[in-house]
């Protein structure tokens, strides 16, 4: 019952924002406005065409960039949490390069890596792994020394003590980094696949500006929005399956 | 057997060093309960976590059974004051915690898991987490979990503080009640005259800066049933509260 009137107010949700986007096309009657009706309709016509491989090369790109971000950020993360000394030595390093908009870094890539896939995936890499580094190093840091205290006296490993204690107390802020820094991540790759490439929701979206057809220019919008949707409601399936004994 | 010779464990803070023990030394024999009671920063604590294998840095002799502290090769079973559980594991795989960490888990543990948490009163608990349960259910399993690892030396600190004092009263009969079951070689940490008093075969008088024993009191009553009520209690507890006094106010 409680799992349906979630679903349930989801669903008004997006009928409320629909009515909305339908009355202000009513309004404005502009072709660069059109009315959801229309949208859906070319988006039908054209998914499978023409979407379709686009949203796949966007996918891509993300999974890519988030795969590596894990496999280098989390170890960084639990290296830097758990050892203090390295952490004197990374700490300095990860904190000045973090705030640098690495968007801004872009021309460079392009010119060290060619506008192709690699530039692209390293964008979305750069974008994530300085959040998942920081995010596991907290989480593994308010871990109570206490904590380890029984695992110690029992004499267990490293490797006992990751997969006991590191791995699942450093979980949830785990997620919830790469929950943050997907949303920058699709903006990032949005900008990123204007340049170099005939692929990518971010291709499509803007030759269909530029051919003016507002129609799959809109089509383009809500296809990278859902892949984004998408994206956050597996982040929370899992954290709910994954993080469960918070929830209790 | 736990044995400590001139134990003096230094530690620095901001530049400083401190002295958290000066020569302890201390024997406890297989089989006993040694209760170890003493103000706060008299190094109590400390003194557990070298018998525990959590403090490698200290010099002097400290043994169990006449091998050096080495927790991959004894079992250690350690009791800290929070209880010690995972909350991201559940009570089963809590109370497994031990044995998977000493590889000894076998299909026929669950029985005995079953038959010790049945023992402590906590049936049907598997499948919650340690943030579902009272203080009270959370020190059983950590009893569970610790007594079915079948440990060569116990190590409580402060185990029932948390408590109340209705509950921990209650925790002290069934603590008791599985150690003379196992009779297992117990240093317990505590700062309750009633609780050395009542589970302490031996009672250790820690005095603070820097830590170092000041007595060491065998105590007549222990094992003699409920002797909370009885007026041998009080005045023995009155007792131990003067040489208490005595020794902390010395130092």
């Amino acid at each position: 019952m409680k799992k349906y009137g979630v679903v349930g107010w989801y669903f008004f949700a997006i009928a409320v924002l629909f009515v909305t986007w339908w009355f202000i096309s009513m309004i404005v009657r502009l072709p660069i406005v059109p009315s959801p009706v229309l949208v859906f309709q070319t988006l039908l016509a054209v998914f499978i065409k023409s979407i379709a491989i686009h949203s796949l090369y966007s996918l891509w790109r993300i999974a890519a960039g988030l795969v590596i971000a894990v496999f280098v950020g989390f170890p960084l993360g639990v290296l830097m949490g758990y050892f203090p000394s390295t952490d004197r030595f990374l700490a300095p390093i990860v904190y000045l390069t973090y705030p640098v908009p690495k968007i801004a870094l872009l021309p460079i890539l392009m010119l060290l890596c060619g506008v192709g896939e690699a530039s692209k995936i390293i964008m979305i890499f750069l974008i994530i792994v300085f959040q998942v580094i920081i995010a596991v190093r907290d989480g593994i840091r308010i871990i109570p020394k206490e904590t380890y205290y029984p695992l110690y006296s029992l004499g267990a490993s490293f490797k006992e003590i990751f997969f006991e204690v590191l791995w699942p107390a450093s979980l949830p802020k785990f997620i919830t980094a790469i929950r943050v820094a997907l949303a920058t991540a699709i903006s990032v790759l949005f900008f990123t696949e204007t340049f170099g490439t005939q692929y990518g929701m971010g291709y499509f979206i803007m030759d269909a500006w530029l051919r003016v057809n507002y129609l799959e220019m809109y089509s383009g919008i809500m296809v990278l929005s859902f892949i984004g949707l998408i994206l956050f409601a597996v982040i929370d399936i899992v954290e709910k399956y994954a993080c469960q004994w918070q929830y209790k | 057997m736990i044995e400590a010779l001139d134990l003096t464990v230094r530690y620095r803070s901001q530049n400083e060093i401190h002295v958290a023990l000066k020569n302890v030394s201390l024997t406890v024999p297989t089989g006993m309960i040694c209760a170890v009671i003493g103000p706060s920063g008299c190094g109590k604590s400390t003194l557990l976590k070298v018998f525990a294998g959590i403090i490698h840095k200290y010099e002097g002799k400290v043994s169990i059974d006449g091998e050096p502290v080495t927790p991959a090769k004894q079992k250690i079973g350690f009791i800290p004051q929070n209880y010690g559980l995972l909350p991201w594991r559940n009570v089963e795989e809590n109370i497994f915690l031990g044995l998977k960490i000493k590889n000894t888990k076998r299909k026929t543990e669950r029985n005995a898991l079953l038959a010790i948490m049945h023992q402590l009163g906590i049936d049907g608990l598997e499948r919650r987490y340690p943030g579902e349960l009272s203080g009270g259910q959370q020190q059983r399993v950590s009893l569970a979990r610790t007594f079915l690892l079948k440990p060569d030396v116990l190590l409580m600190d402060e185990p029932f503080s948390a408590l109340d004092a209705i509950t921990r009263e209650e925790m002290q009969d069934v603590f008791f009640a599985l150690w003379q079951q196992y009779e297992v070689t117990t240093v317990l940490v505590t700062h309750y005259v009633e609780e050395a008093l009542y589970l302490g075969q031996k009672i250790v008088i820690l005095s603070a800066n820097p830590g170092h024993i000041d007595a060491i009191v065998d105590n007549p009553l222990f094992g003699s049933g409920d002797i909370r009520r009885k007026p041998e209690f009080f005045k023995m507890g009155l007792e131990l509260r003067n040489l208490i006094k005595r020794s902390w106010n010395q130092s």
